[in-house]
């Protein structure tokens, strides 16, 4: 385990550091506290300190404080001071500005260990529950089978989007697709390679968007697609693009491969001006409906039958409703 | 209550204790000395001059200092005479610290020579 020791005397800091690289650890040493501060704001820095109390520049518990105000951001940091201050009102200066624990010098080797173990097994636990609230946090925003964002969290980011797409006049494109016959797939080979028809589309959905684009399960066998900053040129091309990325090859399941197409329906925010977001969505899953009624495999985009407030359509271009 | 039943007469340092404080390191020991042999004249010529002037945060500070680093050594009457003037300079009176220096400057006269000694004896 890493350990920081910061301490204004030579003669202490080797003393310390021979001292812990004995039993394992990996030594950082610095020599005042605005350098202790710095390796310890780390995000890979030392999570275990040794700390003087009199050093230049930042004392040890000016070093606590510090650490302590952006704890929010940070991963836990044990802290320990070590000085010579003894007195009760030094124990409790020390423990009040944010250190953990406490030791006089000179220091017993055996005293230090074991209480350096306490800080370990503090920060072993943090991690545990850090990793547990992770995992929660994941389960609470991610469909459980195709580990893509779930049905709450991609509305939130649709609706973030769209009002970013507002401020900067920018364009959103929604894309609402929707598995062909998926049905038949469950009713044919079974839940289980349904599901694995699901996650492999997710999985290509996912390649073919862009890093800053969100994909989410919407419902069964929808995805709904938000992509950002979208040339509304080439809005269609992209909507083929992603449709041909999960048909072009079949998909392989425990029951052989399987020939899956989309349809689906795509709309583009600056086409509608400021609009619910629920107005927004009924009207792209109407144009996602209008995709299956001309056969499936197939995009049709939603266009509002009056201009957008924001969005003036030039003289003489027409402005049509797919459905 | 002083550690010093285990000093030969006429040393300071506790050798004895110090070993068992380095866990019989002797490579350590002999890095400590160098650090000591280095530091110690630099501080304790600032601690002299800073008496001198009376500059008491100045005097405090590096007592402070010098009292962790006899501490570590084992050289127990000198980390309390180095205490003893940390708390004359908190104090601030100038006449009890210059007196609490002379104790200091006593204690650790012929220090450096005596670490020294050590690690020619403890070479492995």
């Amino acid at each position: 385990m890493r350990i920081l020791i910061a301490d204004d005397d030579a003669l202490s800091r080797r003393l310390l550091e021979r001292t812990l690289e004995r039993v394992g650890y990996e030594v950082t040493a610095v020599e005042n506290g605005r350098l202790a501060v710095e390796q310890l704001s780390r995000p890979d820095g030392p999570r275990l300190a040794l700390l003087d109390w009199v050093m230049p520049e930042l004392d040890g518990p000016g070093v606590c404080k510090a650490i302590r105000q952006n704890q929010e951001r940070q991963a836990y940091v044990y802290m320990v001071l070590l000085t010579s201050k003894e007195s009760k009102e030094d124990i409790v200066t020390g423990l009040e500005s944010g250190a953990d624990d406490y030791l006089t010098k000179p220091f017993n080797a055996d005293e230090l260990k074991a209480r350096l173990r306490t800080g370990e097994r503090i920060l072993l636990l943090e991690g545990r529950l850090v990793e547990a609230r992770e995992m929660m946090r994941f389960k609470a925003t991610h469909d459980a089978l195709t580990s893509i964002w779930n049905r709450g969290v991609i509305l939130d980011l649709l609706g973030r989007e769209l009002a970013r797409s507002q401020r900067e006049t920018g364009c959103t494109i929604v894309l609402l697709s929707d598995v062909d016959h998926f049905k038949s797939v469950n009713d044919t080979y079974g839940h289980p390679v349904g599901d694995e028809v699901l996650q492999e589309v997710a999985r290509r959905l996912l390649l073919a968007i862009r890093s800053y684009d969100f994909v989410g399960r919407y419902g069964g066998e929808e995805f709904l697609l938000v992509l950002n900053n979208c040339n509304p040129e080439s809005a269609e091309v992209r909507g083929e693009e992603i449709r041909k990325a999960v048909s072009t090859r079949p998909i392989q399941t425990t029951a052989g491969a399987l020939q899956v197409t989309l349809s689906a329906g795509l709309l583009l925010s600056n086409d509608w001006g400021i609009r619910p977001v629920e107005e927004l969505l009924f009207e792209v899953d109407a144009a996602l409906y209008a995709a299956k009624s001309a056969g499936r495999d197939c995009i049709r985009i939603a266009r509002p039958n009056v201009p957008a407030h924001n969005s003036p359509v030039p003289e003489g271009e027409s402005v049509h409703r797919l459905r | 209550m002083e550690k010093t039943k285990s000093c030969s007469p006429g040393t300071r340092v506790d050798l004895a204790e110090l070993l068992i404080r380095l866990d019989d390191d002797r490579e350590l020991l002999r890095d400590l000395v160098t650090i000591f042999r280095d530091d110690f004249p630099r501080l304790s010529g600032a601690l002299q001059q800073a008496v001198e002037c009376q500059d008491m945060k100045k005097v405090s500070v590096l007592s402070h200092t010098l009292k962790g680093m006899l501490a570590n050594l084992a050289v127990s009457r000198a980390a309390s005479a180095a205490a003893q003037l940390e708390q004359m300079a908190l104090a601030g009176a100038a006449v009890p610290v210059e007196e609490a220096f002379r104790a200091f400057a006593l204690e650790v006269d012929g220090l450096l020579t005596e670490m020294e000694t050590y690690v020619a004896v403890v070479r492995p």
